[in-house]
């Protein structure tokens, strides 16, 4: 539902995106074709039309609850389908600048192929409010290919408890749907933290999950409207009624899932979280250390914050492509996916995922994520 | 040329003057929006759809009457040629610079871009982006001084050879894009410590050049059947247009009468208000409207765009009598005139210059202040 804010957890790393092998056709016209030009001309016929291109085109645009919107996509041939519990990359076209942000899916794999991602509208979010405000039935948004772990392992064995807070709600419903599709075969709860019962969304359908079924709990607590934040006490009677071997996904702000962790991951068979905030403060000075993950080389270095990501990659003996060394050639122009990076001529910060920095002036605020 | 137009500054007025430049560049790069986003999309689709009328025309009028052909033939070069000009001028070069590359789109990233032209982007990142624009007009180091075959400053060692530059440079303009493409290349070192890298650079060169002259000479004019000649000379116009045309602007914007090179002491300890100062002095604009500024991929803002090459073409227009302010108030010579004017000077050059000539002592002083 949220934006997974871009600079963070390390389970946002792209991974499962297994390309089918292209057809005779694509391999043998492969060096004839530029693919901005293939767009161009198809987009005259079918905005989803592209070259190698995912798209999708928003069929359906709902109130999810207040303040948040659920948006139907149809996607296009190019997009490679995903596991409950995952996300995917959204990316629009705000005021000239491209805008990335992950969301979660919140439906269940569909025979249409259609995908349903809830957005909650966050103050000052760009992309939630343009998502939320802007963004029309017919529009057009690329995607990117599903990603993430936090996901129902294929055999499914003892009892699931899953806890969602604010936003989180969305890969968890996604894997409440998908059990609920096989007629819950485990015991399954859910717990669902909200600040007041108006924000909340699916309830009516978890509701009535819960009364079709025995084996599903449900419960809403608002914290704004006398509920309590997450605490031993709520999941006492949870983990009296587990027999044995509860397995615990939590989904939600960095201090929930690490409250969370504290409070299960001791107790239960196993325990997965993902947070879509950091848990501590991120620290932006340059005098600290941070981890620099070279994605395309597989290795993470630790460098210093306040060097130049090129000298601090040279004094590990790197040598990464570069030219002028004075930000002006765009020689060692690269792509960031994520972290927070900082250009040390102009003191501009740039948080956006997948965006292109000048190594020879930049350096890192926090750990950053290289396509070196 | 005798003394140099621009006086010299303490480092403190330096340091100023930089910082103006600094300030302006920050403004322009706070206002980048829909507005730039837009233009470079046009430019984009004014590439694809010149391009496709010109094939178009070439293909119809390969199976027209006479008078007819020439007709179509003569439209159909002209805006293959225009195409091919915007393609390689105020999109290819400008994106290429990563101008573009704030808007995040992967159509416009200065890394991955590709042009219609026989040199490589990879290759033009190396040579122009960064030897070209780091070390401007700097003798020995930046390769767009006469190309490494043409003697337009007297700084340039002389040899008999020269004396036919003149001829040669008619036909550099011709083939212009064969002289980047090659210029470019490693001059041997093929089997040597760097030999896999140089050989891949041939290879991945080799592919190119085959590319283009594939897509040009053969496939389009296979298309066109029994009209195969008419459409494969439109394409050899329209290549040779666009080969003259960038000739003329690029010539026009480093080898006029009153630009300056320099020693190569110029880099010790250069700052960057050195470096600012440096790019003005060594460039020369062309004065015009929207569509000289279009057509010229906004190099008729050579000096802006010596000092911006990463801000977006068209935001030079508007920033040009900024910088022509601040020029004005440290007395640094900002080189401008009409085409005809500066193409005049720089034949001028090419001429003088295949005779023997020496630097004037005025010269060799300001060339090592």
């Amino acid at each position: 539902m949220t934006a997974l804010t871009p600079s963070l957890p390390p389970t946002l790393a792209p991974g499962r995106s297994v390309r089918k092998r292209p057809s005779l056709l694509r391999r043998w016209a492969q060096p004839f074709v530029d693919p901005a030009v293939f767009d161009y001309w198809v987009a005259h016929i079918n905005r989803l039309w592209t070259w190698d291109r995912a798209l999708a085109r928003v069929v359906e645009r709902k109130e999810a609850a207040a303040g948040s919107v659920t948006l139907l996509l149809q996607p296009n041939r190019h997009w490679q389908g995903f596991t409950p519990g995952q996300h995917l990359n959204l990316s629009v076209e705000i005021e000239g600048r491209r805008v990335t942000r992950s969301y979660s899916l919140s439906d269940v794999p569909r025979p249409d192929g259609r995908l349903a991602v809830t957005v909650q509208q966050i103050d000052g979010g760009l992309m939630s409010t343009h998502l939320c405000t802007q963004t029309q039935v017919g529009d057009v948004l690329e995607i990117g290919p599903a990603f993430g772990d936090l996901v129902l392992p294929a055999t499914l064995q003892g009892s699931y408890l899953l806890l969602a807070a604010g936003s989180g709600i969305t890969p968890l419903m996604s894997m409440t749907r998908a059990l609920a599709a096989q007629q819950m075969p485990v015991p399954l709860s859910l717990v669902y933290w909200v600040k007041t019962a108006e924000q909340a969304c699916f309830v009516p359908e978890l509701q009535a999950l819960a009364e079709r079924h025995p084996n599903f709990t449900f419960q809403l607590i608002a914290t704004q409207q006398g509920g309590r934040r997450i605490d031993a006490e709520q999941l006492a009677p949870i983990l009296a009624a587990a027999a044995s071997g509860l397995h615990v996904l939590a989904c939600g702000p960095g201090g929930f899932a690490a409250q969370a962790r504290e409070l299960l991951a001791a107790r239960a068979a196993s325990f997965k979280a993902e947070a879509f905030t950091p848990a501590v403060p991120l620290n932006t000075d340059s005098k600290h250390q941070v981890q620099v993950e070279l994605r395309r080389s597989g290795r993470t270095l630790e460098v210093a914050s306040g060097m130049s990501l090129l000298a601090a990659l040279e004094a590990q003996g790197l040598r990464p492509q570069s030219g002028c060394r004075m930000g002006i050639c765009h020689s060692c122009v690269c792509t960031k996916h994520e972290g927070l990076a900082e250009d040390m001529n102009t003191g501009e910060r740039c948080s956006e995922p997948n965006s292109a920095i000048r190594i020879c002036v930049s350096r890192a605020c926090t750990d950053l994520s290289l396509d070196l | 040329m005798s003394k140099s137009l621009t006086r010299n500054l303490s480092h403190d007025e330096l340091e100023k003057f930089g910082a103006e430049i600094e300030a302006l560049r920050a403004r322009t790069v706070a206002d980048l929006g829909v507005r730039d986003a837009r233009y470079i999309r046009n430019i984009f689709k004014t590439v694809r759809w010149t391009e496709v009328i010109g094939r178009a025309a070439l293909m119809i009028g390969a199976f027209l009457p006479m008078p007819w052909m020439i007709g179509f033939w003569i439209v159909g070069a002209l805006s293959l040629g225009l195409s091919k000009i915007l393609d390689n001028m105020e999109l290819g070069h400008n994106v290429i610079h990563g101008q573009f590359d704030w808007m995040g789109d992967p159509k416009f990233q200065g890394k991955s871009f590709e042009w219609d032209i026989v040199g490589t982007s990879d290759n033009w990142r190396k040579t122009h982006n960064f030897r070209h624009h780091t070390y401007t007009n700097i003798h020995g180091l930046d390769d767009d001084i006469g190309y490494g075959l043409l003697r337009l400053f007297p700084e340039q060692k002389w040899q008999p050879l020269a004396l036919i530059q003149p001829i040669v440079a008619v036909f550099f303009a011709l083939f212009f894009q064969w002289g980047v493409a090659i210029q470019n290349l490693p001059k041997g070192g093929y089997f040597g410590k760097h030999g896999p890298a140089a050989r891949r650079e041939l290879k991945l060169a080799g592919r190119k050049i085959s590319h283009q002259l594939i897509k040009d000479y053969l496939i389009f004019p296979a298309l066109a059947g029994p009209g195969f000649l008419v459409v494969l000379t439109g394409n050899l116009v329209a290549n040779m247009l666009r080969n003259v045309w960038t000739y003329t602007i690029i010539f026009c914007g480093h080898f006029t009468t009153e630009v300056e090179t320099f020693h190569r002491n110029v880099l010790k300890n250069e700052t960057r208000a050195h470096w600012y100062w440096r790019q003005i002095r060594g460039s020369s604009n062309l004065a015009g409207g929207f569509v000289l500024n279009t057509l010229s991929g906004n190099l008729s803002h050579q000096i802006e765009h010596h000092l911006f090459p990463d801000v977006p073409a068209n935001r030079y227009v508007e920033m040009a009598p900024a910088v022509r302010d601040i020029c004005r108030r440290y007395g640094v010579h900002y080189n401008t005139g009409s085409l005809s004017k500066q193409f005049a000077q720089v034949i001028w050059r090419i001429v003088r210059h295949s005779f023997p000539s020496r630097p004037s002592r005025a010269r060799v002083a300001s060339l090592q202040s």
